[in-house]
């Protein structure tokens, strides 16, 4: 049976520390009412269904998932889970071994702009996913300098790091960009008629 | 003062669990009340601040979620040290306190925002409007980004 | 229950608390406590004229606290025997019900309790369960939410005896809900609050729902579950009949219950696993079915009865299959919910089972119990000789011993029940248990460890646990190591660290000692005690310097065979690490340590003569063998 397989999925995920829990799963769908990214983010996003994936070692549709990639770790279905099963604890495992698989998140992560980086290391303490660190690197005409750099399989696109940066040297790129949300705040500053 | 208080809403897209509020937000939020909506409280940059100050808004509401709940673990916990503070900043140069107010949402509240935002925009209206700190000149009078 | 209280041979004594159960079967001591009623039962009628006059109004239990009732109250309308109490906490003392009384004259304020011993021959309980709060659980907001009620309080709302004469209204404005909502496995099935299931909720949800839509045809219902399980006779077919009339059901255990704090209308978020996504609902009023939990005193019961809990705190049957009506003392049956959740088939066919059982015992003069009693060698108790030991009447988990400073311990039979504690606690060896005597248990520790020792693994079971574990994993074909030895005892209490000293001194290469899980064993608390000199005994051997492995401690239950055969290959490996003449000279190394621990060992009546005949018919049978 594919669940004795130490080459599952399965196995493997509940292998590591955090995925442990896996089988323990009964399907309730608390875990997916609870969270809200299905219902602002994306329609697709099911924990519940991600655990049955590797519970019967679907490992493409498991890596594929945008469950994998969008969970944030936000714990609000650990408390809720009636089976305290630490759900965000499997995805992140799942995740793990995707990106050890060479897989990459489809979603957007902050950018470094490496010419104005002074690797004052802020956005490395404010991080929640301890995804940013300061790497010595050659920049053009800059030399081999420290500079923040992100590790785009653990950023999920908080933005924090862009609201600390003394600097502006390193943002979200596409949603949620702060040009643009400037520039919609004075579209409607500038309007007459309120 | 004739015209309606001008706020800006800085909202975490997380904050409103329940849909029926998100999509009020989303669609029918009065001419006077800009959304700016966020991954999280914690990716508002003190400069959206200071832009809608400088464009003459007349209050500045930020809506997010409480701690332990937040999306991004910390994210709001990072919120409130640095804006808070900066809201002290802003006291400083002129800005009344009152003119800030955060709003910090749990899982099970329905229809709180609208009903802030009601009371804000009337103490708002109270305390009259505030324009100088609208220091820019707007771009169809020859200002920068013209 | 009024065919009960008219039935001349049965005696009801309503408002009483069993306060002491002594004695044994057929001839329990019980102290009763009947509380003051403060009316008198010969001469209350139940007109209701004191209830009438009374002007103090108090929170209805019965009715979930949904309506009031007076000081001066039955707790229902047909409530046997009818006989009006009043309440003293409530009671401001203004006698307008003695006057409503009048020449009944049936109100004595000067009533006491009445403390009374009675003798019982049997004894059934019956104590039934009750209701988990769901107050703790923030997500469904009950006692936030005015629409959010219990399940209980459905039934009140629903019953046309009840606070609303039946009409369902909605608390928050006294309206007819149109659509309801029922919010199964409440605190149950959940390992936050009850992890078990409460076996009756799904039915009781499905037989809500179509009473509710008899009674308001229009009303839209929704059932929301984590599985439906309809396992008896007819169940299923009830669960069509409620598809049938229109009740929906939800797969999908609803994560957050929000209110609107204008209209108080209820919005229910939960993902409909049938369709795969979120989706929300609206309701004007939610049920949580919640889980069945203990009796708030069940442990206070637990004690006074002196029978076991299981872990979720219910009263443990003598054998889950075979005796689920019998508690493991003798003369005491458990009927209904006491002894775990259960509908009202089952409850009735309990019942009716205990009190055929308890029946046997009323009609019997004599009974027989199990063989295997302790029994005390008087001479050899130093109680008797003036010391003050007292260790068996400790070890005891029923209280069947008779311990007094200046007289030898006295084990009263009817009430052991053969676990054989005492005797593996006495440290004087003066305890024995009728066929498992030392003699006995020692003769076969050499026999089995007659042939190259160091080789063995010598396995001590208890007989209902890891025993039963042992014989699952033989007749489920679960290989283990063929150097295992087993060796039976009634108790992993029995388990006596002089038997442990005898088989390392025989140079046994290594003993498993096991029995029950801790919450398993069917002697109560016999396992806590044989756990304790467990590790007691693990300890010592460490300091001796024995090699870690050779001494191994586990709980197995008669379920786990898979468990026992690995822990006896574990075992085997550890020894096979080991070198041979390495563990030899261990063995002889800790030899004379044993034999110091072991020193009076042949002093104990039938012990040295029983093990002379051991090695004599040992010897013969190898002889035979190597001349064979």
């Amino acid at each position: 049976m594919s669940q004795t397989n130490p080459e599952s999925l399965a196995e493997r995920v509940k292998a590591i520390p955090g995925g442990e829990m896996l089988m323990m799963c009964f399907s309730c769908g608390t875990c997916t009412s609870k969270c809200m990214i299905q219902e602002k983010l994306e329609p697709n996003y099911n924990p519940r269904r991600l655990i049955r994936e590797a519970v019967f070692n679907y490992k493409e549709e498991a890596f594929a998932d945008e469950t994998t990639w969008l969970c944030s770790a936000c714990d609000l279905c650990y408390p809720a889970c009636p089976q305290k099963i630490h759900i965000s604890g499997v995805i992140t495992v799942i995740k793990q071994l995707a990106v050890a698989e060479g897989k990459q998140t489809p979603y957007q992560t902050a950018k470094v702009d490496e010419a104005t980086c002074v690797a004052c290391g802020l956005c490395v303490s404010v991080c929640p996913y301890e995804a940013i660190s300061l790497v010595e690197k050659k920049v053009a005409f800059r030399g081999l300098i420290p500079v923040a750099s992100v590790d785009p399989g653990k950023c999920m696109a908080c933005g924090m790091c862009s609201a600390a940066c003394r600097s502006t040297s390193i943002r979200l790129t596409e949603d949620f960009n702060d040009q643009q949300l400037i520039e919609d705040l004075w579209t409607w500053l500038e309007r007459k008629t309120i | 003062m004739t015209a309606k208080a001008k706020i800006a809403l800085f909202q975490c897209r997380w904050c409103l669990f329940s849909p029926a509020d998100q999509e009020w937000v989303d669609t029918q939020l009065p001419e006077n009340i800009h959304l700016t909506k966020t991954p999280c409280t914690g990716k508002i940059n003190p400069l959206y601040l200071l832009n809608a100050i400088q464009g003459g808004a007349d209050g500045i509401m930020i809506s997010g979620c409480l701690p332990e709940q937040c999306h991004f673990k910390t994210g709001n916990l990072a919120a409130r040290r640095q804006l808070e503070e900066f809201n002290d900043f802003l006291h400083y140069i002129g800005y009344e306190k009152e003119r800030v107010h955060f709003l910090w949402l749990d899982l099970q509240d329905r229809g709180i925002i609208q009903k802030e935002l009601a009371a804000f925009e009337a103490e708002l209206e109270a305390m009259g409007s505030t324009q100088h700190l609208a220091t820019r000149v707007m771009r169809a009078e020859g200002g920068e980004n013209a | 229950m009024v065919d009960a209280a008219r039935q001349p041979l049965i005696e009801i004594k309503a408002f009483t608390d069993v306060e002491k159960v002594e004695g044994f079967v057929g001839n329990f001591k019980v102290t009763l406590r009947e509380k003051a009623k403060y009316v008198r039962a010969d001469r209350c009628n139940g007109c209701n004229a004191c209830s009438l006059a009374c002007p103090v109004e108090v929170p209805n239990y019965f009715e979930m606290n949904l309506s009031s009732r007076k000081a001066a109250y039955v707790p229902m309308s047909q409530s046997v025997p009818l006989i009006y109490t009043i309440d003293m906490d409530a009671c401001i003392h203004c006698y307008k019900c003695v006057e409503a009384c009048g020449s009944l004259q049936a109100i004595d304020f000067g009533m006491q309790d009445k403390v009374t011993e009675e003798d019982i021959g049997a004894i059934v309980v019956a104590t039934g369960f009750s209701h988990f709060d769901p107050t703790p659980m923030m997500e469904y907001g009950y006692g936030h939410f005015p629409n959010v009620i219990t399940a209980m309080e459905m039934e009140r709302l629903n019953n046309s005896a009840g606070p609303t004469r039946g009409s369902l209204i909605r608390p928050s404005d006294n309206v007819k809900p149109k659509r309801l909502a029922i919010i199964n496995c409440v605190g149950s099935r959940d390992k936050r609050y009850i992890q078990s299931c409460s076996n009756f909720c799904c039915m009781y949800a499905i037989k809500n729902a179509l009473l509710l839509k008899q009674a308001i045809p229009d009303i839209d219902i929704s059932i929301y579950y984590i599985d439906i399980r309809t396992p008896s006779k007819g169940y299923e077919e009830f669960y069509d009949r409620a598809r049938e009339a229109g009740i929906k059901f939800v797969q999908g255990r609803p994560a957050e219950i929000t209110e609107d704090p204008e209209t108080h209308q209820l919005f229910i978020k939960s993902e409909d696993i049938t369709l795969g996504r979120v989706v929300e609902h609206e309701y004007d009023m939610v049920m949580l079915n919640q889980a069945a939990i203990p009796q708030p005193d069940q442990n206070h019961m637990s004690s006074v009865l002196n029978v076991a809990q299981s872990p979720g705190g219910w009263f443990m049957e003598y054998h889950p299959k075979l005796r689920p009506m019998d508690s493991p003392t003798d003369g005491i049956f458990f009927a209904g919910a006491c002894q775990g959740p259960k509908d009202i088939p089952a409850s009735v066919a309990q019942g009716s089972a205990a009190a055929a059982r308890a029946s046997r015992i009323l009609h019997s003069d004599t009974w027989q119990i199990e063989p295997t009693v302790a029994v005390v060698w008087p001479d050899r108790c130093v109680s008797g000789k003036g010391q003050a030991c007292g260790i068996c009447d400790r070890a005891c988990p029923y209280g069947a011993i008779n311990y007094e400073k200046g007289s030898a311990a006295e084990v009263v039979t009817a009430k052991c029940h053969g676990c054989g504690a005492c005797v593996g606690e006495c440290p004087h060896d003066a305890v024995t248990q009728l066929h498992f005597t030392d003699a006995q248990v020692l003769s076969q520790i050499r026999t089995l460890l007659a042939v190259e020792p160091e080789k063995k693994i010598l396995a001590f079971r208890c007989q209902w646990c890891s025993y039963g574990g042992a014989d699952l994993a033989g007749t489920s074909h679960f290989e283990y190591s063929a150097n295992e030895r087993g060796l039976r005892v009634m108790c992993s209490a029995r388990m006596d660290a002089d038997l442990i000293f005898e088989a390392f001194r025989l140079g046994a290469g290594a003993i498993l000692y096991s029995g029950c899980h801790p919450q398993d064993c069917h002697y109560i608390t016999g396992q806590v005690a044989g756990a304790k000199r467990a590790s007691r005994l693990e300890k010592m051997f460490e300091r001796m310097g024995m090699s870690p492995g050779r001494f191994r401690t586990e709980w197995i239950s008669a379920a786990e065979g898979d468990k026992y055969a690995r822990v006896i290959n574990e075992m085997q490996a550890t020894l096979d690490e080991i070198p041979m003449e390495e563990l030899k000279s261990e063995i002889e190394r800790l030899k004379p340590e044993m034999e110091k621990k072991l020193s009076k060992l042949n002093q104990i009546p039938g012990v040295e003569e029983a093990l002379i005949q051991v090695d004599f018919i040992v010897n013969e049978m190898l002889g035979k063998a190597v001349s064979a």
